[in-house]
């Protein structure tokens, strides 16, 4: 579990705070998106979750951040990761190896898993993200989408109870970017794996996520279910996050009939929502 | 360009010799280089040098090196040639001594720089450097430095290059004869790629840092690097040249 | 204004590669380059700029063959906006940025011009001259790298992912400026895109790529509604196309929103009464 009490961070030489006065708990499990307009504080949350704020980075740190009721601001870093796993978003500086198998022993090797049980957790993890085949490939002959894939299979061979990524789909085409959050949704489903992620794509979270977090000016905008958050278009457009065209479609359908018509989320429901109106 | 320094996967004898084995080859390829004066020794080292190559499956790549060097070597070779004025007169202003002093000044480059070009096509960069943490003790910080510099080379010339073309997209004539034009405007671009490599290598660290940099230790390595015939033969070889160089020249 | 003869590209050992394109854009189009990651899209692009030659087949922009002109003359005919503004941006005011690309291809001698156009620039993007590229957030940088690229009024613009790493608001803001050039000034537009509803929303014709050849030629919105073409090219057809698709008869040719429920809520009354 993650709880964040009235965290506040302000970079240093910075005039005012990427986040302030955040309180919110992330429960084991959990699916969360992230999404915000640029500026809104997002790389910042995701790497307090992480801890890398504020041991990495310089700046004033106020309030708590725990996760699995460690203080973040106590426990080393290295001792955070093990926990939570970080994808960056430039996987090119995530990546320290010249070829895939060595991408991912090396968290392996670092933490001092058992020699017998590296190879199974290698193999884990490749199978999972669907890599296998690439095993001793060079990452410079990798496309974007296999790269962070790579980035990807080194944080779950170290089965981390929590997965912390940064737009992992920022480059990539629409089906790669399906490919990703499809392996994270099996993560979450299959390994109890809480993945918090922070996108742009409003329609792929609308899909994946379970929870939707909106932030806005270092602050939570919004924190509901995505039918709840999206009930709101005007909002969220205010704030500056686009919604999925079929929950406009439903909302501008009830105007229209005057009927009571659920937030559609995907194409799916609204042809549905739209079948029932029409009988 | 960007490929030369990649390594190439395979199963020659040369990929399965210790790493420590293959540097200290080298190594002691660069010193009989050096300590002979015989120009028909460095030949023969040169000829050993391409004989590796084929040996690790890389001969295309060995001879696409050893040609970009050649072209290298010609502009030394006059150079040489042209300035050391000892030695009986041939021709115009160059005297013997000139020549044979600009042939093994070239050849020792090139039997140098080949071996060091290939030993990254058969090895990995992070099993030299595991192998170094491992058998010769030096310290992990050092290995990851090295790691991770060879790491970016392929990536900063992307970056080079992408900077590059979009300069010349805006108008920029990087298809100029004139080098020293060509250096002007090459001189603007230090910025973006600057501050893109700076953003990186705090990110790499932290990178680093975060899958337990902190924790590593000597026999963190998965891998173990054994030594076998092929090494022992590797060394005899090497003190065969040594021995060679010190004896012919 | 872009004619591609069969023209195909391969570079060895490399990955980028196109086949057999053929394609002719009339001026003041707005193209869209469809396809997944590695069908040839950007090589496409890079083609028509002339930063790639063609290895057979010719590329003509404005009547004029790439490989026969030069860099600078393409450069005032052809504006190219990265995916990556960071590669293009490289002087340490916004002011030096837009008159960089000026002088590249007005030449020194025009001071006098470059600084004008430069603060037209400035006012229509509504920046500050003396900000520093490299501290403004990504969006902005992209609409700096916009900007110097649209400074020497070409008559083409090439947009390679030109939304990527941007929010909402800010992908808004460069799709609405380039529609507007598109419409005002009459500037062809050829747009690589991965976002569907922007395609949708901004693009009239379609090329679309799988592995390195033109598998598709048309309208947008007779493109999207092509299930096998867009199946071929691992795509999904934006959302409301795909609504108006799978309500079929009537509904089918709706396109926005807007429309589509309109034509639902008609449909119910229809029903009611």
């Amino acid at each position: 579990m993650i709880e964040l009490q009235s965290l506040t961070f302000r970079y240093a030489g910075s005039d005012r705070d990427a986040l302030s006065d955040l309180t919110l708990t992330i429960p084991d499990g959990a699916f969360v998106g992230v999404i915000g307009p640029a500026g809104a504080g997002k790389t910042t949350f995701a790497h307090c979750l992480s801890g890398i704020v504020p041991h990495a980075v310089r700046g004033d740190f106020y309030g708590a951040v725990r996760v699995d009721g460690m203080d973040t601001a106590d426990t080393r870093l290295t001792d955070l990761s093990r926990l939570v796993g970080t994808v960056f978003q430039d996987v090119e500086s995530q990546i320290i190896s010249s070829v895939v198998e060595d991408e991912l022993l090396y968290g392996l090797e670092n933490f001092g898993v058992p020699r017998e049980e590296i190879e199974e957790r290698l193999a884990f993890a490749l199978e999972e993200v669907g890599i296998a085949p690439l095993r001793h490939r060079s990452i410079a002959s990798l496309s974007g989408g296999q790269r962070q894939k790579v980035a990807i299979a080194s944080l779950v061979a170290l089965r981390p109870r929590i997965l912390v990524l940064d737009e992992p789909t920022g480059e990539l085409d629409p089906s790669s970017s399906r490919q990703i959050f499809s392996l994270l949704r099996r993560l979450n489903r299959e390994y109890g794996m809480t993945v918090v992620v922070v996108e742009q794509k409003i329609m792929l979270l609308c899909e994946f996520a379970e929870r939707l977090l909106v932030l806005s000016e270092g602050r939570v905008a919004r924190d509901g279910s995505v039918r709840e958050v999206l009930g709101d278009i005007e909002g969220l457009e205010a704030i500056g996050v686009n919604c999925p065209r079929s929950a406009r479609f439903s909302a501008l359908l009830g105007e229209k009939t005057g009927r009571e018509i659920p937030v559609c989320v995907n194409a799916e429901e609204a042809v549905e929502a739209a079948r029932r109106v029409i009988g | 360009m960007t490929d030369l320094f990649q390594y190439v996967p395979g199963n020659s004898p040369l990929h399965r010799m210790n790493p420590v084995t293959k540097i200290f080859l080298t190594l002691c390829i660069c010193v009989a280089a050096f300590l002979t004066d015989n120009l028909f020794f460095l030949l023969f080292l040169l000829a050993f040098d391409l004989l590796i190559g084929v040996v690790a499956g890389a001969a295309r790549k060995a001879f696409t090196i050893f040609r970009g060097l050649v072209k290298v070597s010609l502009f030394l070779f006059v150079l040489q040639a042209l300035f050391v004025r000892r030695g009986n007169r041939l021709f115009w202003i160059i005297t013997d001594e000139g020549l044979l002093t600009a042939a093994s000044v070239v050849l020792r480059l090139l039997v140098v720089c080949l071996p060091l070009a290939l030993v990254l096509t058969v090895t990995q960069v992070s099993d030299i450097a595991n192998a170094m943490v491992q058998v010769l003790h030096v310290p992990y910080a050092y290995a990851f430095t090295l790691t991770t510099a060879i790491r970016f080379i392929p990536q900063f010339m992307e970056e080079m290059s992408g900077i590059m073309e979009a300069q010349t997209a805006r108008g920029v004539e990087f298809d100029s004869k004139n080098f020293v034009k060509k250096l002007g405007m090459l001189l603007p671009l230090c910025t973006p790629l600057l501050i893109s490599s700076v953003r990186r290598t705090g990110a790499t660290a932290t990178a680093a840092e975060v899958r337990g940099f902190d924790l590593r230790t000597r026999t963190s390595g998965y891998k173990r690097y054994g030594f076998g015939l092929i090494d022992l033969a590797a060394l005899i070889v090497s003190a065969a040249l040594i021995a060679g160089a010190v004896l012919i020249s | 204004m872009i004619r591609a003869e069969h023209v195909s590209y391969s570079y060895h050992g490399a990955a980028q590669t196109v086949r057999d394109l053929s394609f002719h854009i009339e001026k003041g189009e707005f193209t869209a380059i469809l396809g997944e990651n590695g069908a040839g899209k950007t090589t496409a692009v890079k083609l028509i700029d002339g930063l790639l030659l063609p290895t057979s087949g010719r590329m003509l922009v404005n009547g004029l063959d790439t490989p026969k002109t030069r860099v600078s003359e393409r450069a005032r005919q052809v504006g190219y906006l990265f995916q990556n503004p960071d590669r293009q941006i490289c002087k340490n005011t916004v002011r030096e940025e837009i008159a960089f690309g000026l002088r590249a291809v007005w030449g020194k001698g025009e001071e006098e011009k470059i600084n004008a156009r430069t603060d037209e620039l400035l006012d229509l993007f509504s920046f500050r001259g003396d900000e520093e590229p490299f501290s403004l957030s990504r969006g902005q940088r992209q609409q700096v790298a916009l900007a110097s690229t649209l400074a020497v009024k070409p008559a083409v613009l090439l947009l390679d992912e030109p939304t990527t790493g941007l929010d909402y608001r800010e992908c808004t803001r460069i799709m609405e400026f380039i529609r507007a050039l598109n419409e005002d000034e009459g500037t062809t537009v050829v747009m690589v895109c991965h976002d569907m509803e922007i395609v949708l929303d901004y693009a009239r014709r379609a090329l679309v790529m799988a592995g390195g050849a033109l598998i598709g030629d048309g309208p947008v919105k007779e493109i999207f509604r092509d299930p096998a073409l867009m199946e071929r090219a691992s795509l999904l057809p934006p959302q409301i196309v795909q609504i108006a698709s799978s309500l079929g008869g009537e509904f089918a040719r709706a396109d926005d929103a807007e429309t589509l429920s309109s034509m639902v809520a008609r449909a119910a009354e229809r029903r009611t009464v």
